[in-house]
């Protein structure tokens, strides 16, 4: 047989190595690396399988939420109120537990629902009455927190039974619960991103919303299904909350809309729509905990801690633009 | 259109259900208070409140320890041991003070190192990450104030099952989470001296607003609750008007402070401010709107931020404990139960400079009465 060189040769490993190392998430995953070898460095307590783990209960919340916001950040939106809508679950699950005697199960499920139809307001206004995203979700972050408090009354709902720990608290095969949610989450809906219609669409969206209308897509749809997925995605890192902490009040998750943003957009996800990944967005979070957490083991205090991160943050931004620009130029 | 405006009818619909409870004023108990026992002082001034003091500490000597216990870990009386504090937050003054305290009561002892670290944010979860740090990276004892107690309680076991000894100060966890907590005041002393001031400068029969840091923090919370039980109680004629929020933020407690004056106007005759940043904030909002004579803000709060009003005239009371001690006390308590000369069921345990402190409910040490700060005394404190 007579060997030919086909005209679209393959890349050979190498060059695929090379690809996915100057990619966005490549670039990331390399400052990740070295940050974790730098901190394994500084104390022995850091790299162990224990504390890693328990590092990934604590970030499940953040990295659950982290997968609608990077959806709705490629679509060039934002959604500010998952923090409150978090808390909103929180407070309707303990409040028709104890309150109104639901049986636990449908108070779970009762909360998420909520925490969905709260995503659901925000999509159907922003789609019907084109309020703008940022708009739309600023004002349900104060008017979800405020029905989570008015609800509430500002009282805890404490005392559950034993088995509605096993989420936030226990393990499955040696590892943490809610950590396999998190790992099956994001291999379903990163596959969906990166090889469905749908993940096509919300990057078309992003990179030209009208151009995604004339071509027949139905933005519409997508939008309200996004924010409404958001919105059941807060409800459930809302239900693994209370199960981890044991204790439902109305001021759960505040703040945590801007962990989850800063984790998408340190992933690669340009807040101007268009291009982002689930990768990517994985690794800002798991980047952003062990940073935490590998300094306070350090010995760095929290107020340090936090101007590290920021720095880093910037950091890996330059790094980035300055490694793609000079990709795009050759 | 129709669709858009039904959409918006559902919006105002929402809007108005989110508004109603928290506009609900003081007399259908939307005031913060939240649903345990309260356990009033008898009323009246002075020296009845002694009394009924040594009362109690003889009804809770009955009560049997219902602290943590520690896992067996190496003895390590008399040996240096590293601690880790771990207040609600840091940056402010009242933690600053605290934190004073406990490096007091270092130096004094000299075989024991105090680091405080804590978030940036009174936030739980934060809180929770900071102390699993520490499980880990491995010392010798914890400290903290709580910002829930049920929340924080999980990690507390984790520590006391890896053998760390856990006081708590200030903000407290449930019992069994922790080996022992030092007590500033208890919630019916501080809640009587507030009312007390309160009555006794504007008469049994004045209108009152409260500014709180947020209706779920706990201190604020029982104070409140301690506060309507004994009010109800001793002064019926006084007048709840509402209580607002204003986390610990001091542009927010000002604006609150000023809400209740422009509000009420000529009705208001008091505001209890429940922290350290909504009491200064406060006064100002009152010594501004020029109503000093009218308006008592009688609260909590540290003496430094006070001395202007208090110098001025336009605040007669401030109460609390003294935060140092607290700290102090903290870390004299740690030591005892590190060295195993203080464990369950004793009566009271020496704390250097402030003597032997009693043991209350069970597991807690009482620091001892809450302390008045006036124009007579407010100048002899820093802190």
């Amino acid at each position: 047989m007579k060997s030919k060189t086909s005209p679209p040769r393959n890349p050979t490993l190498g060059e695929k190595l090379h690809h996915l190392l100057i990619s966005q998430e490549g670039v990331l995953f390399v400052i990740m690396l070295v940050s974790v070898l730098f901190l394994a460095t500084r104390t022995d307590k850091f790299l162990t399988v224990d504390n890693l783990l328990q590092q990934g209960r604590f970030m499940t919340e953040v990295g659950l939420i982290a997968i609608p916001m990077t959806y709705i950040i490629i679509t060039g939106g934002i959604d500010l109120s998952v923090g409150s809508i978090l808390g909103l679950t929180a407070i309707v699950l303990g409040w028709t537990w104890q309150e109104l005697g639901f049986p636990l199960e449908l108070a779970i499920i009762t909360g998420i629902l909520s925490g969905t139809i709260a995503g659901f307001v925000n999509g159907l206004f922003i789609v019907r009455v084109g309020v703008p995203p940022l708009i739309m979700t600023l004002a349900t972050l104060a008017l979800y927190r405020g029905l989570a408090e008015g609800i509430s009354e500002a009282r805890s709902a404490r005392g559950y039974p034993e088995w509605f720990f096993q989420l936030g608290q226990g393990e499955f095969l040696g590892i943490p619960t809610q950590l396999w949610l998190l790992i099956i989450a994001v291999v379903i809906f990163g596959i969906i991103l990166a090889r469905t219609r749908l993940g096509r669409a919300l990057y078309a969206i992003g990179n030209n919303e009208t151009g995604a209308r004339f071509s027949g897509l139905t933005v519409n749809r997508y939008l309200l299904f996004i924010y409404t997925f958001s919105g059941f995605m807060s409800g459930v890192a809302g239900y693994i909350f209370v199960s981890r902490v044991s204790t439902t009040r109305s001021d759960m998750g505040t703040g945590i809309e801007l962990d989850v943003i800063a984790a998408v957009v340190l992933g690669g996800t340009s807040i101007f729509g268009g291009t982002g990944s689930i990768p990517g967005t994985i690794v800002g979070v798991v980047l952003i905990q062990l940073l935490k957490n590998g300094l306070t083991l350090s010995g760095v205090t929290s107020d340090a801690t936090i101007v590290v991160i920021g720095s880093v943050l910037i950091f890996a931004i330059l790094v980035n633009n300055f490694i793609q620009s000079r990709r795009s130029e050759n | 259109m129709k669709r858009t405006f039904a959409i918006t009818l559902i919006l105002a619909l929402l809007l108005a259900l989110a508004g109603t409870p928290l506009s609900a004023d003081g007399h259908e108990r939307w005031d913060g208070a939240d649903d345990l026992a309260v356990n009033p002082l008898a009323c009246g001034m002075g020296d009845e409140m002694m009394d009924e003091g040594e009362d109690m500490e003889e009804d809770m000597e009955m009560m049997e320890y219902d602290g943590g216990m520690v896992a067996m870990g190496d003895d390590m009386a008399g040996m240096d041991i590293t601690l880790v504090d771990v207040p609600k937050l840091v940056g402010i003054g009242y933690f600053a003070a605290t934190t004073l305290g406990q490096q007091q009561a270092a130096e004094e002892l000299g075989n024991v190192s105090v680091t405080t670290d804590a978030p940036t944010e009174a936030n739980i979860d934060d809180q929770i990450q900071v102390i699993d740090s520490y499980i880990t990276a491995g010392v010798d004892g914890i400290l903290f104030a709580a910002n829930d107690p049920v929340a924080i309680a999980p990690v507390l076991r984790k520590a006391l099952e890896a053998g760390i000894h856990v006081v708590g100060y200030d903000a407290n966890s449930e019992p069994d989470a922790r080996e022992w907590f030092v007590n500033q005041a208890e919630f019916n002393g501080i809640a009587k001296a507030l009312v007390d001031s309160l009555a006794d400068q504007m008469g049994a029969e004045a209108s009152f607003g409260i500014v709180t840091s947020t209706f779920t923090t706990p201190n604020q919370a029982r104070w409140i609750a301690e506060m309507w039980a004994y009010a109800s109680e001793c002064y019926p004629d006084l007048t709840w008007l509402e209580t607002l929020e204003a986390q610990e933020d001091a542009v927010l407690s000002f604006q609150q402070a000023q809400t209740l004056i422009n509000k009420y106007g000529e009705d208001l005759d008091g505001i209890f401010a429940m922290t350290s940043v909504a009491t200064p904030n406060g006064a100002d909002a009152v010594q501004q709107a020029g109503v000093c004579e009218d308006v008592a803000v009688v609260g909590l709060a540290t003496p430094n931020g006070m001395k202007p009003y208090v110098n001025s005239g336009c605040v007669r009371d401030v109460i609390l404990w003294n935060p140092v001690d607290l700290g102090y006390a903290a870390v004299y308590v740690m030591r005892a139960v590190v060295d195993g000369e203080f464990q369950p069921g004793d009566a009271s345990v020496s704390a250097g400079r402030l003597g032997d402190l009693v043991v209350v409910n069970g597991s807690e040490v009482l620091l001892g009465p809450p302390f008045t700060f006036t124009a007579d005394n407010i100048n002899d404190f820093d802190f």
